[in-house]
């Protein structure tokens, strides 16, 4: 219980922040205060548990951290550590601009913030489906402000589509709950459960065909908030029209958790067949892979800086799939930490070249070489973490999903896999070369250059020197060689 | 009192059929709350007949929310809006009540043969009356222009999915009731947030005219 209030205290304290501070720029710094300390909390809790010292962390009656559940907490807390760090920046640059950003629509956005890190954190704390449903569609709830931020035309089109797409496909994963619910009523166990605990001890006696029926309901619905094709419309969409930072949060914290949730049910799946890769593990392979094949063909062609790092997004959901179909918590991670990290940094980065050049489009960004060397530097890095180019881990996880395939004879899937993740390279790489080289349009108007590079450079030596040593955390930390 | 519940359940359906024939927007709000009453009493009814039953005071506070709650905020948006009627998209309205209608019988066919696959699922009334009314509401959804109708269309759904899980299993766990339904609350007063606002920036709350984003 104590640890459940030390955990949840900063996020609440955040929130009640951002109602009663009328100062912004005050409450900027409150803001990124709260989220640090937050990521402390979180590191002492869930260090212990990763590194395999304690087996489980119960912090209430059905939730409790678990060693998968404490790397996403960990990744999640830091994300949104980075990312509200820089919104105080970004949001001090906003408004030197035209039009101004309202001192309530700030606050509200902070407020809307801290409660989305809470219900992200929920989701992956969860043990019972019908509490990881409702976290599931909390995030959405909170996550809709976000993206409504800017209250323009665009905005809050983007918002009414991914609330409506959002909520319509949560709304079959509860339909998928019910049937999985409805399933374990056929048990020893006659008043059924959702605890994912016991589905899993009870998965040989399940209602397999009523169950099946269920996962499926709840695949599609979990993997609509993944923005697994063909579910994935409104992602890009939602991505470009929020707020750098809050970009940062969806891209690099949210798809995490919707697709930890897939994977959670993917356990009770194998369970049912003995442990033994079965239907749902194709079912995610194949949806992983027809993903990032179709993602690679959007990529080419792109018109909004910010719509091209969310169509890369989904390529990297569909290596995850691929990943958890595989039925590797590690590889997993590896990837959810190697793509969490650049999409954080692109995101954040395209949210100061936008401020700095006025414009979203591909078509008006040139010469961010001339304009600014560091974020020219810090693009291409992430640019290559994002799409799998060594040194960096993603190159490893990569590598090192496409070997399981093999394992296991699934040439189509490589095949498809590499031609959608060289495709995706190719198609990256001609539009960064476009954004970095040639003359820009006007001298870049953005004050502080240096403290809106702060958060993205820290990211990348990050992510740098973990892809300089993801060998040994490989095999020490996520002991990948075993799982697979 | 179970034939009771599949009678209620069936009527629930027939008027989200009628609901799906309904041009204006504030008879389909009524319509959707005689729906969602009737699916509450089904609640009682099975809290009545058996103890396993989903708790007296659960489906008390299902009805004052989403029953009487839910349709007076509706109401007001709609009152605030002055909107009158939905003229549909893509299908006419009337032509919409009919497939409403084929999807009921393709639902008894659904859920017959779901109790050939599974063997226990009940293919009685309750079940065909609970995948009708997701259709219904997945069809309004997609066959309606104005945004306050796209709301009304995802309660009617998960009208049908809180029928399904009533009728497959006697009701989830009480506390995960109550989270669904804060969730759905929630929902629709954010969605009617989002509404306003779209009728100050749009003048109009048609979203199959929303496509500036599909240009980009």
């Amino acid at each position: 219980m104590n640890s459940l209030a030390l955990l949840t205290a900063p996020l609440l304290l955040w929130a009640v922040c951002a109602v009663l501070v009328k100062n912004t720029r005050v409450l900027g710094i409150l803001t990124a205060g709260w989220a640090w300390l937050y990521l402390a909390i979180t590191c002492t809790l869930a260090a212990p548990v990763s590194l395999g010292i304690e087996p489980q962390v119960t912090l209430a009656p059905g939730f409790s951290i678990d060693a998968t559940a404490s790397w996403f907490m960990m990744l999640t807390a830091t994300i949104a550590a980075g990312a509200m760090t820089h919104s105080h920046f970004f949001f001090q640059e906003e408004k030197l601009r035209e039009p101004r950003p309202k001192s309530t629509h700030i606050r509200l956005f902070y407020a809307c913030a801290a409660l989305f890190v809470f219900a992200m954190t929920a989701v992956l704390l969860c043990d019972n489906l019908g509490f990881l449903w409702i976290s599931i569609e909390a995030t959405t709830l909170l996550s809709a402000p976000l993206v409504y931020f800017s209250r323009t035309r665009h905005a809050i089109e983007a918002t009414w589509k991914y609330l409506i797409i959002c909520s319509v496909g949560i709304a079959f994963a509860l339909l998928g709950t019910i049937l999985i619910f409805a399933s374990s009523q056929h048990t020893s166990l006659s008043a059924g459960s959702l605890s994912l605990q016991q589905l899993i001890q009870l998965a040989p006696q399940l209602n397999y065909p009523l169950f099946k029926l269920g996962f499926i309901f709840c695949f599609l619905g979990y993997g609509t908030k993944a923005g697994v094709f063909p579910l994935h419309s409104w992602l890009p969409d939602a991505h470009a029209e929020a707020p750098a930072p809050a970009s940062a949060m969806l891209s690099g914290a949210l798809l995490n958790t919707a697709l930890f949730a897939i994977w959670r049910l993917l356990q009770v799946d194998s369970a049912c067949h003995h442990g033994r890769a079965a239907f749902g593990s194709n079912l995610a392979i194949w949806m992983g892979t027809i993903t990032v094949v179709a993602a690679s063909l959007f990529l080419i062609r792109q018109h909004g800086l910010k719509r091209l790092w969310a169509y890369s997004s989904i390529e990297n959901v569909g290596l995850m799939l691929v990943a958890v179909g595989l039925g590797s918590p590690g590889l997993f991670f590896l990837q959810a930490l190697n793509h969490s990290f650049a999409k954080a940094t692109l995101f954040l980065l395209s949210g100061n070249i936008i401020q700095s050049t006025g414009s979203k489009h591909l078509s008006e960004i040139h010469g961010l070489l001339k304009l600014s060397p560091m974020w020219g530097v810090l693009l291409v890095a992430a640019a290559c973490a994002a799409t799998g180019v060594p040194p960096f881990g993603s190159f490893i996880s990569e590598w090192l999903i496409l070997s399981a395939s093999a394992d296991t004879g699934r040439w189509l899937v490589i095949f498809l896999l590499l031609s959608g993740i060289s495709l995706s390279f190719i198609a990256v790489s001609i539009h960064v070369s476009r954004i970095l080289l040639g003359t820009p349009k006007a001298p870049g108007s953005y004050r502080h250059p240096v403290l809106g590079s702060l958060i993205p450079a820290a990211l990348m030596s990050f992510l740098f020197i973990l892809g300089l040593t993801t060998g040994g955390f490989v095999s020490s930390t996520l002991h990948i060689g075993g799982a697979l | 009192m179970l034939g009771l519940a599949e009678t209620l359940a069936t009527a629930a359906a027939i008027f989200g059929i009628f609901m799906s024939g309904c041009r204006h927007v504030r008879s389909a709000i009524y319509l959707y709350a005689v729906q969602t009453a009737l699916v509450a009493s089904i609640a009682f009814v099975y809290s009545a007949s058996e103890h396993t039953g989903p708790a007296l005071n659960i489906s008390l506070a299902v009805v004052l929310a989403k029953a009487v709650g839910i349709p007076f905020f509706l109401g007001w948006v709609v009152k605030r809006l002055d909107v009158r009627t939905d003229s549909g998209a893509f299908l006419p309205v009337p032509l919409s009540m009919h497939v409403s209608i084929a999807l009921f019988a393709t639902s008894y066919y659904l859920a017959s043969s779901l109790d050939g696959a599974a063997g226990t699922f009940s293919a009685a009334a309750g079940a065909t009356a609970s995948i009708s009314l997701v259709f219904t509401g997945l069809l309004f959804m997609m066959t309606r222009r104005l945004a306050i109708s796209q709301i009304i269309g995802f309660l009617t759904m998960e009208n049908g999915i809180y029928l399904l899980g009533l009728h497959e299993t006697r009701g989830m766990p009480v506390i995960v009731e109550m989270g669904v339904l804060l969730d759905v609350l929630a929902a629709v007063m954010i969605a009617g947030v989002i509404v306003f606002r779209i009728k100050k920036n749009f003048k109009h709350i048609d979203v199959t005219r929303l496509t500036g984003l599909n240009e980009q």
